[in-house]
């Protein structure tokens, strides 16, 4: 089959989330629809978990899940290694992994791309829409600088980037690829993401298309892939998220030594304790 | 599959690449909303319960952990004081038995030794009654032997002899008879 002849074929696949109607001016898209209904799975899920560990009713679900979360745990406090901001960043970090996870997962349910309305398919996982995978990552981006900010101090943390250029040029120079490095780390972030979840639904629909009605048979080996992927994408961009917060809680300069890591040790307090 | 004539057309017509990748940030705005208030609501009703379970979990395995250490040190510990009353109770055995031992060879000494002077004194007294019975037996013959002087002497003499004159015959005899 040549791609002109799959071409032929009018498949549907747009690299934007399509809005299926309007709330006045604002735009309900197909991706959004998906992640109200992701994120009100994720919340239902884990307060059925913790509503059965409160109770001390468990059955293997929620013992899964509670291993699962177990695991997250332990990642968290084995990257950060301050506990205080291990324990602060959890809710943001664990709840990245599980919202990834499921919306990602809804990419596979079946009926993906051919259930349409109004000529727009009405399934579209939100982790393949930008607006999504951008909004995460600035979240991630800000949440990080607050903690690097709360650790360091102010001028601590903009004492990453700014570095006086006559008196230390190389500093200077690798500050101004550190500020380059936050924003291709954000970028990276949203990107990753949207790519393998964007890619993932097109080549769905594509083997959906070339296998034809053998697809029966040859799409659930590429949708128990795609479960693999989502989890390999919820994980990376979990630990991406704990190892930026670990490097901007951890970095320190000359004057600072690398195993202080305790909150009272960071640059703003000393200032505040001399002055 | 035109979807990158489309991206492409979009780009060209609006001229922001934002548009053509679907960035709206209204809904950008609305996702991170939305997103972090999930993040305060799981992070206030739901994660501290699912923690407080892991470190209660995390507790009774260490506690559990070093409940099986002090087992295993109070097994370690009984095992050692087992083997130590074992080996003092030998011990202990040992030297009864030894003491047994000694206490039996000294108890047959002792017994021997009393037999034998108990054999030894029968014998004794046995020697001595023969010494008195023969030397009763001598005092008799002695006696008899007179009487019988006395008789045989009254017949030859004919009379009576008077106990001056008999005492002085039986000397005679008897110096007589031992010559």
């Amino acid at each position: 089959m040549s791609l002109t002849s799959l071409a032929a074929m009018e498949l549907h696949i747009s690299i934007s989330s399509e809005p299926l109607f309007h709330i006045g001016n604002f735009p309900v898209t197909n991706a959004l629809l998906t992640g109200v209904a992701g994120g009100v799975l994720a919340a239902v899920i884990l307060w059925y978990v913790a509503g059965k560990v409160r109770r001390g009713t468990y059955n293997r679900f929620v013992g899964l899940v509670q291993w699962v979360f177990e695991g997250l745990l332990k990642q968290i406090n084995d990257v950060v290694p301050d506990k205080k901001i291990a324990k602060k960043i959890t809710p943001l970090a664990v709840t990245i992994f599980f919202v990834v996870l499921i919306n990602y997962w809804l990419s596979v349910i079946p009926g993906l791309d051919s259930i349409k309305w109004n000529g727009v398919p009405v399934l579209r996982s939100l982790t393949a829409d930008l607006n999504f995978t951008l909004g995460l990552a600035l979240i991630t981006v800000v949440t990080v600088q607050i903690y690097a900010i709360r650790y360091l101090g102010v001028f601590g943390n903009a004492g990453r980037y700014l570095r006086n250029p006559f008196k230390d040029p190389v500093g200077a120079f690798e500050g101004i690829l550190e500020l380059i490095g936050e924003v291709s780390r954000g970028t990276a972030l949203a990107l990753r993401l949207f790519g393998n979840a964007f890619a993932g639904e097109v080549l769905l629909i594509v083997i959906a298309v070339l296998t034809s009605y053998a697809a029966t048979v040859v799409l659930p080996f590429f949708m128990a892939f795609e479960l693999f992927i989502g989890f390999i994408q919820a994980y990376v961009f979990f630990v991406l998220t704990l190892i930026f917060t670990s490097l901007a809680v951890a970095h320190h300069g000359p004057e600072h030594p690398t195993d202080a890591h305790s909150p009272t040790d960071t640059p703003k307090k000393k200032a505040v304790a001399k002055g | 599959m035109n979807f990158l004539t489309t991206f492409a057309e979009t780009t060209e017509k609006s001229g922001d690449i934002f548009s053509a990748l679907g960035i709206d940030w209204r809904l950008l705005i609305l996702q991170i909303v939305a997103f972090l208030i999930l993040v305060w609501l799981l992070g206030k009703f739901v994660y501290p319960w699912l923690m407080k379970s892991v470190d209660e979990r995390q507790k009774n395995i260490e506690e559990a952990a070093k409940a099986a250490k002090q087992a295993q040190e109070s097994a370690a510990e009984s095992q050692a004081e087992t083997a130590e009353l074992l080996a003092q109770a030998r011990k202990e055995a040992d030297e009864i038995i030894s003491t047994a031992k000694l206490q039996a060879s000294e108890t047959l000494s002792a017994s021997e030794k009393k037999a034998k002077d108990t054999a030894e004194k029968i014998v004794a007294d046995a020697h001595d009654q023969i010494q008195k019975d023969i030397a009763a037996a001598k005092r008799d013959l002695y006696n008899e032997t007179l009487q019988l002087v006395a008789l045989t002497t009254e017949k030859v003499v004919g009379k009576t002899a008077t106990q001056k004159t008999d005492e002085a015959l039986i000397a005679k005899l008897l110096k007589e008879e031992k010559a």
